[in-house]
């Protein structure tokens, strides 16, 4: 907490770093002072996820308002197949699908979404992972395209890829925002090892009678290191090698054995 | 617990060693490759299902290899059989490739991928577990060699002869190409060696000894299997090195003490085994057609 607290006296003297992208609402101020505790997170082979902090202050003096915490994943074409019955045998039908849709996305507040945010803003400002779904090709015959937008959102949500707090963090449960005196808010997520590596961005907003005043983004970067990325890159940029390695190792593995365990 | 670079997550260790030393365990004792049981046992655990594909392989060609030395010892691999086989099912497997790419697009693949299954391990599984029955009864099964009779004059009568000195046949080189080639197609398109439908191929078509299948079916496992590794790492980069290293400890060590359990029994008792594994396997898949989903929706690959 003494780090945060310390990394967050930087933020609030240096101003708010400029690093906001062009999003919906250019008329919102991008100068909501916020920080990440972590900017490179590192996978290595022991990596079995990691926790995410965020913190920042609310800029209103009378500490009037909501603060609205969004990790997001990269966007990524995802597809959803709906089951159907046909002669007895339950088959896929044709798949639907996503051109884009976040491979992470986790949403904290303080109380429910809906209550802070008007559903317009959380459409806009993309505080769903459904409003950043985006549907690239026809559902079939009698289907529903919410249907196939809410499976997509319920079945990242089982694999732990999508998560919503919306309520401060609870008893043996590590995640969720917590408001402290003085407008000091941290938000912390559980980023599970399923999560894809790549670049994310913390997303902070500051709401106040349904409206955005105020927001900040910061990017955050997950990487490979060691082991790790020596394998991924090789396999990224030298797949022949690497294919060959793999069988060359598979022989390597299969002729040790029959030598080791050979009868004398 | 240990994270795989590829597939993006975490597994433990000692599970998957465990997991694949028993598949390896059964595929030394029978002959099989045991894809047919490592591949679903993978995305069981969480692997997504190229990844298990792929690099399941990996672990086919590790336990295949093993295999081949130990045969070798015994002189049980028919070489030019296995080339034969080979060079079919190199050609099959790069048709399976590209069906399995039009299969995923169709949004199809799960679903051949499952009735494939089911009618090859029940069908396959039921003919070994029958003919060790009838053996166990003490008599040789009459249907079986109704079977034979009309195959055998059809390989027989087909052109461009061979001898398989090893194999102590003389027959054509159509057949072997032609079962080779099925078994390349039949790989790439379930994620499997295919050593499982190759042997009684081998035994009911052929009408190879039974000593020299194993070895022999091996052989274009591995073939098979390594170019598997090579074109997905290529084409879909998908082999996960940490775990293929894994897969194939645990496989080659479980491939070689079930090599060793399966010298000391009878033939026929270890095709009855296989059988009723494979017929076991087969229900799964039935069920999973049959009954219906909790889950209406499934997640498709991402790509695709």
């Amino acid at each position: 907490m003494k780090r945060v607290l310390t990394a967050l006296a930087f933020v609030m003297l240096a101003g708010a770093p400029a690093s906001a992208q062009q999003q919906p609402g250019a008329d919102v101020a991008d100068d909501l002072p916020a920080g990440v505790a972590e900017e490179q997170i590192t996978v290595s082979s022991t990596y079995g996820g990691s926790f995410i902090t965020v913190f920042g202050v609310n800029p209103d003096r009378r500490g009037r308002g909501d603060i609205v915490v969004v990790l997001r994943g990269p966007n990524e074409p995802a597809t959803v197949l709906q089951k159907r019955r046909v002669f007895g045998l339950w088959v896929n039908d044709d798949p639907v699908r996503f051109s884009e849709a976040p491979a992470f996305f986790a949403v904290l507040s303080n109380r429910p979404l809906r209550d802070i945010a008007s559903p317009e803003s959380i459409w806009r400002y993309q505080l769903d992972p459904a409003a950043s779904a985006r549907l690239a090709s026809a559902i079939p015959a009698g289907g529903d395209p919410s249907a196939y937008r809410a499976a997509l959102v319920r079945l990242r949500r089982e694999q732990g890829l999508y998560q919503w707090y919306a309520r401060g963090p609870q008893e043996g449960v590590r995640g969720g925002l917590t408001a402290y005196q003085g407008g000091l808010f941290r938000a912390v997520v559980r980023l599970p090892a399923n999560a894809p590596i790549a670049q994310y961005h913390a997303d902070t907003y500051l709401f106040r009678d349904g409206r955005l005043i105020s927001r900040q983004r910061i990017p955050i970067m997950i990487s490979r290191i060691g082991v790790e990325r020596t394998i991924h890159d090789l396999a990224t940029n030298m797949s022949w090698l690497y294919g060959i390695v793999t069988v060359l190792l598979a022989l390597l593995a299969g002729w040790g054995a029959s030598v080791l365990f050979r009868r004398p | 617990m240990i994270y795989l670079p590829i597939a993006e997550m975490p597994v433990a260790v000692l599970l998957i060693l465990l997991v694949s030393g028993a598949v390896g365990f059964v595929s030394g004792m029978v002959g099989v490759g045991g894809g047919f049981i490592m591949t679903p046992a993978l995305i069981f655990m969480g692997v997504p299902a190229p990844v298990a594909v792929a690099t399941g392989a990996s672990q086919i060609a590790a336990t295949s290899f093993s295999g081949i030395m130990t045969q070798t010892r015994r002189k049980s691999v028919d070489w030019r059989m296995g080339l034969l086989l080979s060079i079919g099912g190199v050609v099959g497997s790069a048709c399976g490739v590209a069906l399995f790419e039009r299969l995923l697009r169709l949004g199809q693949l799960d679903l051949i991928v499952s009735v494939l299954y089911l009618i090859l391990l029940s069908g396959v599984g039921f003919l070994m577990v029958r003919e060790s029955y009838h053996f166990w009864r003490g008599k040789p099964a009459k249907s079986v060699s109704i079977l034979r009779r009309p195959l055998k004059t059809i390989v027989h009568n087909l052109p461009f002869r061979l001898r398989f000195p090893r194999s102590g046949l003389y027959i054509s080189v159509l057949p072997p190409l032609g079962i080779g080639f099925a078994i390349g197609a039949l790989s790439a398109i379930m994620g499997i060696g295919g050593g499982f439908i190759l042997i009684p191929a081998m035994i009911y078509l052929l009408r190879m000894p039974t000593n020299v299948v194993i070895g022999t079916s091996q052989f274009q496992v591995l073939v098979i299997a390594s170019l598997i590794v090579v074109l997905q790492s290529i084409a879909t980069q998908t082999v996960d090195l940490v775990l293929a290293g894994l897969l194939m400890v645990g496989g080659v060590v479980g491939a070689q003490i079930g090599a060793r359990v399966g010298a000391g029994l009878k033939a026929e008792y270890v095709r009855g085994i296989l059988g009723a594994l494979l017929m076991a396997a087969s229900l799964k898949f039935l069920f999973d057609l049959v009954v219906p989903p909790e889950e209406a929706y499934v997640l498709g690959a991402g790509m695709w």
